[in-house]
């Protein structure tokens, strides 16, 4: 395995050109933290982005940080947070920040904050036949031209190379707090009705923990609404949020992902049964749709769970260990195709990585 | 070359004689949009269902027809207006919400549902919709999820991209796909992100699955009136400074508001050089802390008076006088070019002033209502075009005005989209390759190139340029690579 570790950009271009040229296989490599995501693919060299770490512009009055891909998450978090915001991405300190965009990684606080996606909005990429590729705007706003961008998130690095980034940022709440309370997905449901505007609303086997954030007053009252629906206890760190992720500690962690209503039938038994026993732990977003499962192996449990969340309108890829994507074909296949032609002409970029072999 | 009869033909017998328009008086009337530019086409067509917008495809396909889909006509770039032998696909009479799902926080809606209309329907269960531009009384879903529309409110709440799930698309040869879905994840590329925004030129929007936001507990409207206009854009910044991020932030000039004043009656402060309209909401704790904090920025920039709304009575006038404000200018002149660019929030006072000095040495009256929160700048021309040399005039002014923006780090456009207007301009934001690329994304969905054609890309952008270009050095790729010069 080649290992190809570029200086800046101009590097990257070139390595892909030659890569192009030669024929050559590679696989786009930032904190190795989401790197399971993806359909099982050989490659011929590994690129990795860690050295594209530079910041290009940080105006805290603009909401705004311009970085490059290969930017460490903790990095970015201690370069926010000296300007009072941050990018709500809840990925592990050494993920980077261009890794974390093209796993399209959910944070726990997305029921408040949205998908990353929602927060790109300008991108420089490379080509899987190295051409620099610009689009977006460094504004809130801009409807200048199609979003590139969005179809480099989420696409597991087999478009391009994300190389830069503008990403909008936020102001930290002045005030945090997760509180827990006993119960499971039914108790989780009723304080995501009676909490006004949380950031997470989490349910476990055994108990919810619910993310508020804000005003300090104001967080006051969203403990006082939750504690009406059942008494809860709150958790000390302030800073980490879910307090713990038991599932994480599974060999394979699926990310299902169905109509927020329909989690109850994904998770409720028979659901253990249908698994066995070895099923780990889980952790829901209610409101959301997505529960992170941990399971023992890939093997029937995974497809068991991918059967259960297709029928009910969803998809179960694991971003943990291995198992891939699933069988599931994405609509307007030959959409797919031509786009990975345009982009990487030669096939280069890990061939059959993504969804529906491509 | 297309057969206009044989089309009309069939379209007439599979929709009906009633939903097929080809008299000179209907090509007229769908010739063009609110934008000033006018076009031409040779039929216009209105679909009841899905299948009818297949149908439309489907034949304009056999026939050889430009397509042009078409909301309610409310665009000011020219994305709906048609150019030659066009079909007009008019979604107007598919106006129906088909469900809304509170326990999974979405809604499945036609694409002529008004913008309006969906949020009134969602208010009485607890829900909005957020998006909401200023035409939201007759601007329908499927024209803001085309423009990935804004409005005031998407400072905190995001555009229109962050509100739509998932979108049902007739493509150009018939087939009908959905990108997106009622999850959280979809297999596959974001194509339902690409497709918001794209203007009509990938496919039909047939159907969208919004997402339901919570109504917050408790909002507060607040007038803040100023002296000069730096002081008043100085304000914006230092609320977002703070660390808060309003509802919405909205300012007016001087200009606009005499003549919002004199339509809306709202007690807006006509000795005022600027005012802000700024919109706090959340739990009532944090709608007070918010207010605070908004007022002290304020204060430390010489503002003058600070209303606060005191009933939702009051809260509709003062956003009536802003929602009515493009309407009011009538009063200044009988015809207005309204501009839509971005820039850094921080470089408001600046391109304001760049405004201003361009329209005096043109000698046009400039006002200017806009989203400041946003850095969204809507500079509005007015002028009698009836006058000699007057349209030259305010097109040479609007070029300056859309070059100062991007020198200033902008962008051409903050919601209402590139469409015939600044499709020429779009070199200033991108490079030869970038336009290759975003023309890869249109062939990668209309390979003939038949949905709304000349929009968005200029003349010269094309897939096979990007796919076949090479020979290009890594010197010469450094020079492609923009400078982070913004700050």
């Amino acid at each position: 395995m080649d290992l190809i570790h570029p200086m800046d950009k101009l590097e990257v271009v070139q390595a892909l050109r030659e890569a192009t040229a030669e024929r050559r296989r590679v696989l786009i490599v930032g904190g190795r933290t989401h790197i399971d995501k993806g359909e099982p693919c050989e490659v011929d060299a590994e690129l990795w982005t860690t050295q594209l770490d530079a910041l290009v512009a940080y105006e805290p009055a603009e909401m705004i940080a311009v970085v490059e891909a290969g930017m460490r998450v903790g990095e970015l978090d201690r370069i926010l947070s000296e300007g009072g915001q941050e990018w709500p991405c809840d990925a592990p300190p050494r993920a980077t920040v261009g890794g974390v965009i093209a796993a399209a990684a959910n944070s726990p606080r997305r029921l408040r904050f949205g998908p990353i996606r929602d927060t790109v909005v300008e991108m420089e990429v490379v080509t899987g036949d190295g051409r620099l590729v610009k689009s977006g705007a460094r504004t809130v706003k801009s409807v200048t031209g199609y979003d590139v961008h969005k179809l480099m998130t989420g696409s597991l690095g087999t478009l391009g190379v994300i190389v830069q980034v503008a990403l909008k940022v936020r102001p930290r709440p002045q005030a945090r707090r997760t509180v827990r309370v006993a119960g499971g997905l039914e108790v989780g449901r009723r304080l995501l009705d009676a909490v006004p505007n949380p950031a997470a609303v989490l349910a476990t086997p055994e108990a919810v923990e619910v993310r508020l954030e804000g005003w300090p007053e104001e967080v006051e009252r969203q403990v006082e609404a939750a504690d009406r629906v059942e008494p809860v206890s709150v958790v000390a760190d302030e800073d980490t949020f879910p307090s713990e992720r038991p599932w994480e500690a599974s060999a394979v962690v699926a990310e299902a992902a169905v109509p927020p209503s329909r989690l109850p039938e994904l998770l409720s038994p028979p659901f253990p049964d249908l698994l066995g026993p070895h099923l780990g732990s889980w952790g829901a977003l209610l409101g959301v749709g997505l529960a992170w499962v941990g399971l023992s192996s890939s093997h029937g449990e995974l497809g068991a769970l991918r059967e259960r969340a297709r029928t009910l309108g969803g998809t179960a890829p694991a971003i943990k260990g291995p198992g891939g994507l699933g069988p599931d074909v994405p609509s307007g296949l030959d959409v797919h195709r031509r786009l990975k032609a345009a982009f990487d002409p030669a096939g280069v970029l890990a061939p059959g990585r993504f969804w529906g072999g491509i | 070359m297309a057969d206009v009869d044989a089309a009309r033909r069939e379209l007439e017998e599979a929709l009906g004689t009633a939903e097929v328009l080809s008299d000179p008086l209907a090509l007229t009337l769908y010739a063009r949009d609110a934008s000033m530019v006018e076009g031409g086409c040779a039929l216009v067509a209105f679909p009841r269902t899905v299948e009818d917008v297949v149908t439309c495809m489907r034949v304009a396909a056999r026939h050889g027809l430009p397509v042009v889909p078409r909301g309610s006509g409310t665009g000011l770039a020219g994305g709906a207006t048609p150019i030659g032998d066009a079909l007009v696909v008019v979604t107007s009479k598919m106006d129906r919400i088909l469900e809304v799902r509170p326990e999974d926080r979405l809604a499945w809606v036609e694409p002529g549902v008004l913008n309006l209309d969906l949020a009134n329907a969602l208010a009485p269960l607890g829900f909005t919709y957020p998006p909401d531009p200023s035409s939201q009384q007759t601007c329908s879903i499927g024209g803001n999820v085309n423009t990935n529309a804004g409005g005031p409110h998407c400072l905190a709440y995001g555009v229109t991209s962050s509100h739509v799930l998932a979108v049902d698309v007739v493509l150009p040869d018939g087939t009908v796909e959905r990108f997106g879905s009622e999850a959280p994840e979809t297999p596959g590329y974001d194509l339902r992100g690409v497709v918001i925004g794209s203007e009509g030129t990938l496919g039909i929007v047939a159907r969208a699955c919004v997402r339901l936001t919570p109504l917050p507990p408790a909002v507060r409207t607040m007038l803040l009136d100023f002296d000069t206009v730096k002081d008043c854009a100085a304000t914006v910044s230092a609320i977002i400074a703070g660390g808060v991020v309003p509802a919405a932030v909205e300012m007016m000039d001087h200009g606009i508001i005499v003549a919002a004043e004199n339509f809306a009656h709202a007690g807006y402060p006509t000795d005022a050089a600027a005012v802000l309209l700024v919109e706090v909401d959340g739990l009532p704790e944090a709608v007070d802390a918010q207010s605070r904090a908004v007022e002290g920025a304020a204060r430390d920039h010489g503002v003058r008076t600070i209303r606060v709304a005191q009933d939702d009575a009051e809260r509709a006038l003062l956003w009536k006088g802003r929602k009515s404000a493009f309407g009011a200018v009538a009063q200044l002149a009988p015809h207005y070019h309204l501009h839509d660019c971005v820039v850094p929030r921080s470089k408001l006072v600046d391109v304001l002033s760049g405004v201003y000095e361009i329209a005096s040495r043109h000698d046009l009256i400039v006002t200017n209502v806009f989203h400041a929160g946003d850095g969204n700048l809507h500079p509005l021309l007015s002028f009698d075009r009836r006058i000699p040399g007057t349209l030259e005039r305010v097109l040479s002014a609007s070029e300056q005005i859309v070059r100062l923006c991007v020198e200033y780090g902008g962008s051409l456009t903050g919601e209402h989209g590139i469409g015939l207007e600044k499709r020429d301009f779009m070199p200033l934001m991108f490079s030869d390759v970038d336009l290759g690329a975003q023309a890869c994304v249109r062939a990668a969905f209309d390979p003939e190139g038949r949905m709304n054609p000349q929009k968005v890309l200029p003349a010269g952008a094309r897939c096979g340029d990007f796919a076949m270009a090479k020979g290009m050095d890594a010197a010469q790729a450094a020079q492609s690579i923009p400078e982070g010069s913004w700050i």
